[in-house]
């Protein structure tokens, strides 16, 4: 085992790929980041929840989940993953929400550029994609019903949608 | 004037924030993604994983691939599969477990930020990922029969 390779190895490979990788991630994150807050400031993100309150409802998540969903799906986790924390840090969402929306979007995000790769090799775009929504989905609602059913005494509170609005 | 600066500096200081997140996550995962290749460790996992790949009706190479998509990303998965002959259903039933379980090392760990705990995350997209697998198998070869 040659030392020298290993550490030209792991400076190379490891430091600067990885740095290379958040450079590449701050290209896309940090004008969607500007972007979601005038989005928010001019309350346009009402807007967008409205349209996606059937998906909402399909996986029993609060209106004001919409928007990191929607990022996720669209931007890939760690835009909708920087959401979740920014909303659990303001206390916009409940545990329970972001829990699933984190369930939900690790199983399915960046559905564009994720899809487009693979086939790009040959593999089916439209499975692909359906495929992966519908078992996020399922899981997902599989996960709300283990955890309403085993914390049952905070469910009967009105849930996080009721106590707290956007803006 | 205020109605422009004030999302643009909230803004700016939450990327600052991520991406200083993502730094402290993403340069130790890929020096240890570095090392495990270094060390072969990667076969081994592959060699682990190779007789699952049967249940999803895949050959064992595909494994590799697998492996690959799983601890670095998405893109090292492609890369390995360019190498494989796979039929049409055999990679679109590869780029949905991929597609479901991949580049788990940064993602779970960006995850486990909003509360769901890293074990968790990996044995869900891990294990949804071989189930999806082995249904899609079931699909292609019930198809198979009927044609």
């Amino acid at each position: 085992m040659n030392v020298k390779d290993l550490a030209q190895e792991l400076l190379y490979e490891g430091v600067w790929g990885g740095i290379q990788g958040i450079f590449q991630i701050s290209l896309i994150l940090i004008p969607v980041l500007i972007l979601i807050e005038f989005a928010r400031y001019f309350r346009v993100i009402e807007k967008i929840s409205a349209r996606m309150k059937p998906l909402m409802n399909l996986l029993t998540l609060p209106p004001e989940a919409a928007f990191p969903l929607a990022a996720g799906l669209g931007f890939g986790i760690v835009l909708g993953a920087a959401l979740i924390i920014d909303y659990a840090r303001e206390g916009i969402l409940a545990k329970r929400d972001f829990m699933l929306v984190g369930i939900f979007l690790s199983i399915n995000h960046s559905m564009v550029e994720d899809t487009l790769v693979f086939a790009a090799v040959g593999a089916n775009p439209l499975i692909t994609m359906g495929a992966r929504f519908v078992v996020a989905m399922l899981v997902t609602r599989l996960a709300a019903y283990i955890i309403d059913r085993y914390t049952q005494r905070s469910s009967v509170l009105p849930s996080s949608a009721s106590k707290h609005r956007i803006g | 004037m205020e109605q422009l600066v004030g999302p643009l500096q909230k803004g700016l200081s939450k990327s600052a924030s991520l991406l200083w997140l993502l730094t402290r996550v993403i340069i130790p995962v890929s020096c240890l993604v570095t090392l495990m290749e270094y060390y072969g460790v990667m076969e081994v996992i592959a060699r682990l994983f190779s007789p699952l790949m049967a249940l999803a009706g895949l050959p064992g190479e595909a494994a590799v691939a697998l492996t690959l998509g799983f601890l670095v990303n998405y893109y090292a998965a492609v890369g390995a599969i360019v190498g494989i002959s796979l039929s049409v259903a055999e990679l679109t039933t590869l780029a949905v477990m991929l597609g479901i379980s991949h580049e788990l090392p940064v993602e779970t760990v960006i995850c486990s930020h909003t509360g769901l705990k890293i074990p968790f995350t990996v044995a869900l997209r891990i294990s949804t990922a071989l189930v999806v697998g082995m249904v899609f198998n079931l699909f292609i070869i019930t198809a198979g029969g009927l044609c």
